[in-house]
């Protein structure tokens, strides 16, 4: 099947800052698609050159079967966005927007009174929905803009560190609605620098840093690219033997063994779920008994720095 | 046109939510009205008085001209605004074409300074000695509109083409102090046009003759108050100065504000 987004080249360049640069990347039809990244890593920009908001200076994308430069009616048709600051006049109150954005997004008058309640009540902002946008606490604003999108329910939903601000509670509630307006057929591209949500979320992440995509994959073949990324700590009844070490280097997937303690092994290796049976059943045939095995996998924290060179942390602070 | 009236309807709403302010606005300018009246009577020149019959009858509508001109202009103060605040980014990613919300957005602006200006024009069709027939009111009500759309698109293309609120409002007193003083709004043309024997700059003169303020300000005198004679000039230079701003202001729209 054909992506339903297609990135060929796309670069933005602001005087002579480059801030996408020579982007390339296709959306899969259903996935969530996150984009990780730091502040001024490209994202935003990205998501804006997406919507036709801002013009490309260099090269495309097709959105559905629509060029952004072409038709950016059509594709501005196809989309929904939940921007990373809210984007509202403070005088403003949620109602208003998220029903006149219901509006301008074609809603039927029936649909569009049962969504807004369904949608703002979800979110906590029922009892809010008079008070002027002014009076809203920054998590409060961002659940509004989050509306907009959960109402319009879109073809190609993009959201925009969608729950930065917001307590632990109500990012939870925004990730199980973004994963059911998935499920319920829309493409989703969750821009974020939270690894612990693009990791949770995402069917694919893409790594951008400095404005180029640097690797996309699933979480899981992100993690597993890093070699020797997975560790298990073992701990035997008795002293490992010459003959265990020699045993365990000759795993495939084993980069090194350490011995950190007499009774105490560390393996760095790759594929853990796969090698790991293999090698308990080595251990029991040598008849050395496990008293505890512990696996750690690498997180995409461990992602980001092996294609960066950087923790995002230290990212952010070299891109501010 | 679906999408037009969405934005009609988002603009006029906030529009409303500023209703008290407005009343209070609109009781200000009626307020100026009568005490500039009184003072200026007293201070005018006997044979000016007569020639205009009275300071009152000759400003009110000037005064519904510049009520006109501030309220329609308020459109580009709020789109001003929305891109400090980068709320233009969200107008702009709307399943709308360019186009649609670049003329919403002027006609709103227009609109808007129809209604607010609708009391003031009241008070001159009261208050005025003449009473126009049917064909001078829808007149003075099309001239009046196409003035506001011009207002509304040339506060638009300011606005955003002006980053920041200061240069937006340096911006929008150049523009009313050149308009407004350079107009027959407070005073009449032909005094204005009696100055060029003074070594007064004719620039300034043809400016005020050409003011889109001042035609339309002359156009309803000449209707209600019989003075001065009307002229298709007058409606031709409004026509124009609309034409212009509201393309100006889609252009804007649709280009320059994209760009960044």
């Amino acid at each position: 099947m054909a992506p339903i987004i297609r990135i060929t080249d796309l670069t933005k360049k602001f005087g002579n800052v480059t801030a996408v640069d020579h982007l390339n990347l296709e959306v899969e039809e259903g996935e969530i698609l996150g984009l990780l990244g730091p502040n001024g890593a490209g994202k935003t920009t990205t998501i804006l050159m997406l919507a036709t908001v801002i013009r490309p200076t260099d090269g495309t994308a097709t959105v559905g079967e629509y060029d952004i430069r072409k038709n950016p009616e059509k594709v501005r048709g196809l989309l929904g966005i939940a921007f990373q600051e809210p984007k509202m006049l403070w005088v403003s109150t949620p109602w208003d927007i998220v029903n006149w954005h219901a509006k301008v997004c074609g809603l039927s008058t029936e649909e569009r009174k049962r969504r807004v309640k369904e949608v703002l009540e979800s979110l906590e902002m029922w009892e809010a929905r008079h008070r002027n946008v002014h009076a809203l606490s920054g998590g409060m604003r961002k659940r509004v803009e989050m509306a907009k999108v959960l109402i319009q329910r879109p073809k190609i939903a993009i959201v925009d560190e969608p729950t930065a601000q917001i307590d632990i509670v109500g990012k939870h509630r925004i990730w199980n609605m973004l994963t059911e307006l998935r499920d319920e057929g829309s493409t989703i591209i969750l821009a974020t620098n939270e690894l612990y949500e693009a990791d949770v979320l995402s069917d694919r992440v893409g790594i951008i840093h400095r404005g180029k995509m640097l690797v996309c994959d699933t979480p899981k073949k992100l993690k597993d690219s890093i070699l020797g990324g997975d560790i298990i700590d073992i701990q035997l009844e008795e002293a490992a033997s010459p003959d265990i070490f020699q045993e365990l280097k000759k795993f495939k997937d084993v980069v090194d063994v350490l011995q950190l303690k007499p009774f105490n092994l560390r393996i760095y290796l790759n594929k853990v779920e796969e090698v790991i049976p293999k090698i308990v059943n080595m251990l029991t045939k040598k008849d050395s008994p496990i008293v505890s095995l512990r696996m750690t996998e690498p997180s995409l924290d461990d992602v980001f720095v092996h294609y960066t060179g950087l923790t995002i942390e230290e990212a952010q602070k070299s891109g501010e | 046109m679906k999408a037009i009236i969405h934005i009609l309807e988002h603009d006029f709403r906030n529009f409303f939510r500023y209703k008290w302010w407005l009343v209070g606005l609109i009781s200000m300018n009626l307020a100026d009205l009568f005490i500039m009246a009184i003072v200026y009577n007293r201070m005018l020149n006997p044979d000016v008085t007569n020639t205009i019959g009275g300071y009152f009858q000759f400003f009110a509508p000037g005064l519904t001209v510049t009520g006109l001109f501030a309220s329609a202009f308020m459109i580009g103060r709020e789109i001003n605004m929305e891109r400090r605040r980068e709320v233009h980014h969200y107008m702009l990613s709307l399943p709308m074409t360019r186009f649609e919300l670049a003329m919403g957005r002027v006609l709103s602006g227009g609109l808007r300074g129809m209604l607010y200006m609708s009391p003031l024009l009241a008070t001159c069709l009261i208050l005025l000695p003449n009473v126009p027939t049917i064909e001078q009111f829808l007149l003075i009500l099309a001239v009046l509109f196409l003035l506001a759309t011009g207002i509304s698109g040339l506060s638009i293309a300011i606005a955003v083409s002006t980053s920041s609120l200061e240069k937006f409002i340096t911006a929008r007193g150049l523009v009313y102090y050149t308009l407004f003083f350079c107009s027959s709004v407070f005073y009449p043309l032909y005094l204005i046009q009696s100055l060029a024997s003074s070594g007064f700059p004719t620039v300034l003169i043809t400016l005020a003759e050409i003011n889109p303020l001042s035609n339309a300000s002359d156009m309803i005198r000449s209707f209600l108050l019989g003075y001065p004679s009307f002229s298709p000039t007058m409606v031709f230079n409004v026509v124009v100065f609309s034409v212009i701003f509201t393309l100006s202001a889609a252009f804007a729209y649709m280009k320059i504000i994209e760009r960044k």
